[in-house]
């Protein structure tokens, strides 16, 4: 018996890669085609962004703030958000975008998720990378002090914006004022995501408060990994597990509900 | 087998309430080609669809203990952005089949030749109809779910269908959404009347479309 459920499990996992494997691929080609450099224009908007608003703050606050360069800073802050932003935009109303291929009962509503989510991810860190490379190329960006921590603190990061899209997601189907809000709350996101700052530059009330987000809990981790002794930082790694964990059960649950319900065309 | 116990499906929409099916019981075994009869909005196509696990029933259970198509109809099952040949690699992605095959099968029996590299929301409903068979059969199905779609085809893809579906397979089983007395007099061996939310199960065909008639 408890071989035959092992089993199984290992089947429908094979099966959900599969899906979430053609889904992306599908999904690549609708956006970007296969003209030109095709998928590689996941990586264009984040790194378009980021060094921009790192141009504008470099000649804006000076090439280094509290001892840190400014570019590579912003651009470290940027492009986790961008992933953030454009993956709460794509989980809305992706089950109707989608439903025509929930004619094919291997296909669950949470791949659409994941699979767009994954393409976010990938476009995200790669920009991340590139953008790396190259300011470490002019020398403003250091080598990073510890790999592990910076990785971590990117998974942990992405954790998270995925269990909200898993919320996100399937309250856009369940009403439409929902989507009207989302921009908002996107914008209002950003102070809290430890995007402009270091905790450790702010004070004691606003520390208090702002190391309950999740987001500056990772992005501290990420900034520490970079810059190791150079800068402090505060951070709780359970703080983001924790979130996430209990925001992909709420998630998991609500797209259930909601699948019972969906009505496809 | 399929076994439906006691299905019952409503929608909901701003506060209208709107119960299609009201306890539906049947059962379709291996070889039965089912025709399902009923008035337009009866539920034929909800019924197709609660079947092949497209939308899920308010209440009630849907047992599948044999391989069923995705419902082969006018909407769904494709991507219309992306070309047919892409839908093609998607879905013989998704069901673990060979795309080569596939694609030779479709290509064959579709006889579509350049359109398979067009959108498919470009194709006009005999297209689609053309295209949804060719990979329903080259995916290799027990039980095929009809939604009305097979009498849109022209003579050429009815001979298709006819050899492919009721001569090559026979052994397989089918529920066929149609208004085609004449179809489902010619094609099913039992027939499913769909009224007022309920279903009756018929042997007798030719009795059942009588009593269609009369609705």
């Amino acid at each position: 018996m408890a071989k035959s459920s092992l089993l199984r499990l290992q089947n429908s996992w094979s099966m959900q890669v599969r899906v979430v494997h053609a889904l992306m691929i599908r999904e690549l080609i609708t956006r970007f085609g296969r003209e030109n450099i095709g998928f590689l224009w996941i990586m264009a908007e984040p790194l378009l962004f980021a060094g921009l608003v790192g141009l504008l703050w470099h000649f804006t606050h000076g090439s280094t703030e509290h001892g840190v360069g400014v570019i590579a800073f912003v651009a470290t802050g940027y492009i986790p958000i961008t992933l953030f932003r454009h993956g709460v935009s794509r989980s809305v109303a992706v089950f109707t975008a989608n439903q025509s291929l929930l004619y094919h009962r291997q296909v669950k509503t949470v791949d659409f998720i994941l699979a767009r989510f994954i393409i976010e991810v990938l476009g995200g860190m790669m920009a991340y990378l590139f953008m790396a490379v190259v300011l470490i190329g002019f020398g403003q960006f250091p080598i990073p002090s510890d790999i592990g921590l910076l990785i971590a603190g990117w998974l942990l990061y992405s954790v998270f914006c995925f269990s909200l899209c898993l919320i996100i997601a399937p309250l856009s189907e369940m009403s439409e004022t929902m989507e009207k809000f989302i921009p908002v709350i996107t914008y209002i996101m950003i102070p809290f995501s430890g995007l402009f700052y270091m905790v450790s530059w702010l004070t004691p009330d606003a520390q208090a408060v702002l190391l309950f987000s999740p987001f500056v809990n990772c992005m501290e981790m990420m900034r520490k990994g970079i810059w190791g002794d150079q800068v402090t930082a505060y951070y709780n790694i359970w703080n983001p597990i924790v979130c996430s964990t209990v925001a992909i059960l709420m998630g998991l649950i609500l797209c259930r509900r909601v699948r019972r319900t969906l009505t496809v065309e | 087998m399929i076994i439906c116990s006691d299905i019952r499906k409503s929608y909901s929409h701003g506060g209208r309430h709107k119960q299609v099916l009201n306890g539906i019981n049947l059962v379709i075994k291996q070889g039965d080609r089912v025709g399902l009869l009923g008035r337009n909005g009866a539920g034929k196509s909800t019924l197709i669809k609660l079947i092949g696990g497209v939308e899920m029933p308010t209440s009630g259970k849907i047992i599948r203990n044999m391989s069923v198509s995705w419902p082969l109809g006018f909407a769904g099952g494709f991507q219309g952005s992306l070309t047919g040949l892409d839908n093609a690699r998607f879905i013989a992605r998704i069901y673990r089949r060979e795309y080569p095959d596939i694609r030779r099968f479709v290509e064959d029996f579709t006889e579509l030749g350049k359109q398979l590299q067009m959108p498919v929301k470009t194709y006009s409903s005999g297209m689609r109809a053309r295209l949804a068979f060719a990979l329903s059969l080259a995916i290799e199905f027990d039980c095929y779910l009809i939604d009305e779609i097979i009498l849109v085809g022209d003579q050429n893809f009815q001979r298709k269908c006819h050899a492919e579906m009721f001569e090559k397979r026979q052994e397989r089983s089918m529920i066929v959404a149609s208004h085609s007395s004449e179809f489902i007099r010619g094609f099913c061996n039992r027939a499913i009347i769909i009224h007022e939310g309920k279903a009756i199960m018929m042997d007798d065909v030719n009795e059942a479309v009588d009593q269609y008639e009369t609705l």
